[in-house]
């Protein structure tokens, strides 16, 4: 027995083929990976009606707050130009480090809030098998940018065109452990975790590490 | 959404964000229980699942005037409460400890040389999941309890197929891994 599932089980699972259209060695398998599905839980959960009670309280307290208004005020959808420094970036560390490159479409002095920015991503992990980085530009998807290692050991790369505007993220090492960017600044993401945050801006025609 | 009954999730957006609050209680009352069961198999129990969903129901109202496509609310409270469930598990994940002999001994008492129950199963499969990664829970908590396809999750998450497949494909082995361990 192999320590994973052979890829026509996995089809099985997926729906994507019966039973019966696999080879009569799989069979024996399949049924028992069925079965593990069979064994899934899908009863409806209703919630007691006192959430909506608390969460109106909640609100009715944040909505008559100054600091409610203010804070809701902040986060209005806007485009908003943001002006930041850039931070001196440090390589070869044993730190993660965010690297901002200049970037923007040709001809383009003054850059729509469309423009993308590409910005170059570096991670010091000599232990990594693989590191991914997932943000609020990617929908926290960690399958969908991964970092490659480069040339020297233990630093992993990517390059990402994000949008104008301040992005959260986090890297994600084996699939397993999240890891803030040392050398970025980290918010509170109001669960108890932190995430890095970059600012990519189009000042001077370059992304910025905030 | 368009809703049957009621003002739209747009026309209900726009009202709080005119100063309507009590018209935030339409959205509660509309999205209380709809993503209750993702939030309770995501966390692994209905208490973790009300306090997910209240706190995600308060950050929406926090955040309501960053819903830059109010019709969609339904779609983007769903990603704040995703982004909870993460963060519990995260959290969880941080301050784990391994079974510990009482575990190991309740892990015990649910194994079975005859034909296995449908509850022992449940349990077992419980646990195994229990050991997946949030990203690996996550998909197959949408694709085998709701029972969703992966373009429907593709269009949910905003993560690609190839990528949805590949994290519930690792998932499969992880889970194969774990019951051959459990049970």
């Amino acid at each position: 027995m192999t320590e994973q599932y052979h890829p026509l089980i996995k089809q099985l699972l997926d729906g994507e083929l019966a039973l019966a259209e696999l080879p009569p060695g799989l069979r024996a398998e399949g049924e028992r990976a069925l079965q593990l599905l069979a064994a899934v839980d899908r009863t409806p959960v209703v919630l007691p009606a006192a959430v909506d009670q608390r969460v109106m309280a909640q609100v009715r307290r944040r909505s008559s707050s100054p600091v409610g208004r203010a804070w809701r005020w902040l986060v209005r959808a806007r485009d908003l130009d943001i002006r930041v420094r850039v931070r001196p970036w440090v390589v070869g560390l044993a730190a993660a480090a965010v690297l901002a490159l200049a970037v923007v479409w040709p001809g383009s002095e003054v850059a729509t809030s469309h423009a993308p920015v590409y910005v170059r991503f570096i991670f010091y992990a000599p232990s990594a098998h693989s590191v991914t980085i997932a943000g609020s530009f990617n929908q926290w998807d960690p399958g969908a940018a991964p970092l490659v290692p480069t040339a020297t050991p233990g630093i992993w790369t990517t390059t990402l065109a994000l949008p104008l505007g301040q992005h959260q993220y986090a890297f994600l090492v084996d699939g397993e452990r999240w890891v803030v960017d040392p050398t970025a600044p980290s918010v509170d993401d109001g669960f108890g975790q932190h995430n890095s945050v970059v600012a990519v801006t189009s000042q001077d025609g370059g992304g910025r590490a905030l | 959404m368009s809703s049957g009954e009621g003002p739209s999730d747009g026309e209900v957006v726009r009202r709080v964000l005119a100063g309507n609050v009590e018209q935030y209680a339409v959205l509660v009352r509309r999205y209380r229980d709809r993503y209750a069961r993702y939030a309770a198999r995501m966390l692994g129990s209905q208490d973790a699942a009300e306090d997910a969903v209240q706190d995600a129901l308060v950050r929406a109202y926090d955040q309501l005037a960053r819903c830059r496509e109010p019709e969609k609310f339904a779609g983007w409270f769903f990603l704040i409460l995703r982004n909870r469930c993460f963060a519990e598990r995260r959290r969880r994940n941080r301050e784990a400890r391994p079974l510990g002999a009482r575990d190991e001994a309740i892990a015990g008492s649910e194994r079975s040389d005859g034909p296995v129950e449908r509850a022992d199963d449940r349990r077992t499969l419980e646990r195994a999941l229990e050991r997946l990664t949030a990203e690996q829970r996550d998909v197959f908590v949408l694709k085998h309890v709701e029972e969703l396809s992966y373009e429907e999750i593709a269009a949910l998450t905003g993560a690609s197929v190839p990528s949805l497949k590949m994290r519930m494909h690792r998932a499969y082995d992880r889970l194969r891994a774990e019951l051959k361990e459990l049970v």
